[in-house]
């Protein structure tokens, strides 16, 4: 009921849905950058879609299987291989005791995803299993894993079959997507040609990317009145600009609070995009309205419930 | 002074911050976090999360259980309600502090800039009432005022890269206690040997928005008798309930 670490990658972390109701203390949700391709793995094995299972970062690691289970690998476009023969991505197989998964490098997109059967069973962390990082919280001990970890399993639930997601529902993570975003909470404290810049330019991720804020550069957005503003609440996806005029977007592991001008924020359900754009790679920032946004999450959610065929 | 009606601040498809006011003053604290109580309290359906902060309160929902315009008309309703007394009695939280040497590594420093003695600075210090606006940034540090305006002080000009989990520190007319090793700003004047986050406990945070702090001057012996309870997971802090 367990997998062995044999590598562990770069950096590769236990995650589940995320802990929710514990902002106001200051401990973020963590969970899955890119939380559809994890429910999605989850799906595919037959798992609740918040059991708990892997987030990869550009390179996978490789695992021994201590029994029989289903998996299935989301996310990155990364070489994924049992025992050496290459297996297929979004979509589940067995993987039988003693064989050895390996997910690779990502050659596209940066986070993939491994759902296992019955998810890991690492210990409840104030209802979650999700790491995170800065707070030692969750996971293996609050840390990455690391080699020769010994990731417990839960016992299997659901109905295990083959199952993959539809052709035309994977998503391609290569050239400059274009990502919609909200203005405010403070997009009065930027000039026209800020706001501007903001949605004409495009904007390079940078290598300094993490789970806690994902950075860009690009032309420069400028404020009206300096950069500071009496600290509140950080929302998830929010586009804090400081002195630089440049724009970083606050993800899963963020800071709940600060004190720089946030001009807008991206839409929940682009912040997955997000997390898969390459340091290097460009993106967009479209401007759309809280109304075409709350149409596109309704869409998107009904599209995310069909994905698998 | 409060707005005359809220700002209601659009932070994605999922969030509004309802923002009060646009200054740092303990009656708008108060109204926020009993905007807060009032949530928690009528259980309003599609508001998933609050986080409370100086001066606005960011409020998370479910689009798919309550549209914009009804979450909108429901909090202008609630902010109409939200006054301070709604509250439940706050908490007093008495927080053990050595202050000088090397746990308030800048005491000194940080008397001498306010033209004051060391024993005079612990005593203004430790004399004060504190009030936790909001807990946040990093997990379980509290942001404070409190102080007697003769502590108020300009932050660092150069800012620590890391300052030990537990300092106390000042800066401006703020106070605050760093809940995890971290960069800072602020004039470290002593160290608490108490944790304000300790991810292995099962309620990992001392503090919480709306408590008061008392801190208690320790020498150096108390503190490392505490520290040792502490590590033993037998310290309880004192905290009282008062209006």
């Amino acid at each position: 009921m367990s997998v062995r670490v044999i590598d562990a990658g770069p950096l590769t972390t236990v995650q589940d849905l995320g802990r929710a109701g514990h902002l106001r203390v200051g401990i973020p949700p963590s969970g899955p950058v890119d939380k559809d391709a994890f429910v999605l793995a989850n799906r595919l094995v037959g798992n609740p879609e918040g059991a708990a299972g892997l987030e990869c970062t550009l390179t996978g690691p490789r695992l021994e299987f201590g029994d029989a289970r289903w998996v299935a690998v989301t996310g990155a476009e990364t070489p994924v291989t049992l025992d050496g023969a290459e297996m297929p991505r979004w979509a589940s197989f067995p993987v039988r005791a003693g064989g050895v998964l390996k997910i690779g490098a990502a050659r596209a997109g940066v986070r993939a995803y491994l759902a296992i059967s019955g998810g890991l069973a690492t210990p409840l962390v104030l209802g979650s299993r999700a790491t995170y990082l800065r707070g030692a919280l969750g996971g293996i001990a609050g840390r990455a894993i690391r080699r020769d970890d010994v990731l417990p399993l839960g016992a299997p639930t659901g109905h295990a079959v083959e199952r993959r997601v539809r052709t035309e529902r994977i998503p391609a993570y290569g050239g400059e997507p274009e990502v919609a975003t909200i203005l405010g909470p403070q997009a009065d404290r930027f000039t026209p040609a800020g706001i501007a810049a903001l949605f004409e330019g495009s904007y390079e991720m940078l290598p300094q990317s993490d789970r806690m804020g994902a950075r860009f550069r690009g032309p420069r957005i400028e404020h009206t009145r300096g950069h500071d503003i009496i600290s509140d609440g950080i929302p998830l996806g929010g586009i804090q600009v400081i002195g630089d005029g440049q724009p970083i977007v606050l993800l899963v592991d963020r800071q709940t609070a600060g004190g720089y001008t946030k001009i807008g924020t991206v839409c929940s359900y682009e912040v997955g995009r997000i997390g898969q754009v390459k340091p290097g790679q460009r993106l967009r920032f479209k401007h759309v309205d809280v109304a075409e946004a709350h149409a596109v999450l309704a869409a998107r959610r009904a599209a995310l419930s069909s994905a698998i065929a | 002074m409060s707005y005359p009606e809220p700002r209601l601040l659009p932070c994605g498809d999922l969030a509004v911050s309802v923002e009060l006011a646009d200054e740092i003053d303990r009656e708008v604290n108060a109204r926020v976090l009993a905007l807060e109580y009032l949530i928690q309290q009528k259980g309003i359906a599609g508001i998933t999360e609050t986080l409370p902060t100086y001066r606005s309160l960011l409020v998370y929902y479910d689009p798919a259980v309550i549209g914009a315009d009804e979450l909108h008309a429901t909090l202008r309703a609630l902010v109409a309600e939200a006054r301070p007394e709604v509250l439940p009695p706050a908490r007093t939280v008495e927080v053990p502090c050595g202050y000088g040497g090397e746990l308030g590594f800048e005491l000194e420093a940080a008397a001498g800039k306010l033209g004051l003695a060391p024993e005079e600075m612990v005593r203004l210090h430790a004399g004060a009432d504190y009030h936790v606006y909001f807990v946040g940034f990093t997990p379980g540090l509290p942001y404070m005022t409190g102080m007697p305006e003769r502590l108020n002080i300009p932050r660092l000009e150069n800012p620590r890269t890391k300052t030990p989990a537990g300092s106390v520190a000042i800066g401006g007319v703020q106070c605050c206690i760093y809940s995890v090793e971290s960069p800072g700003g602020f004039w470290v004047l002593g160290r608490t040997p108490v944790r304000l986050y300790d991810p292995a406990a099962a309620d990992p945070i001392l503090l919480r928005a709306g408590d008061r702090v008392r801190f208690r001057p320790v020498a150096r012996a108390e503190y490392d008798a505490i520290a040792a309870e502490v590590a033993a997971g037998q310290f309880r802090p004192r905290v009282t309930e008062a209006r």
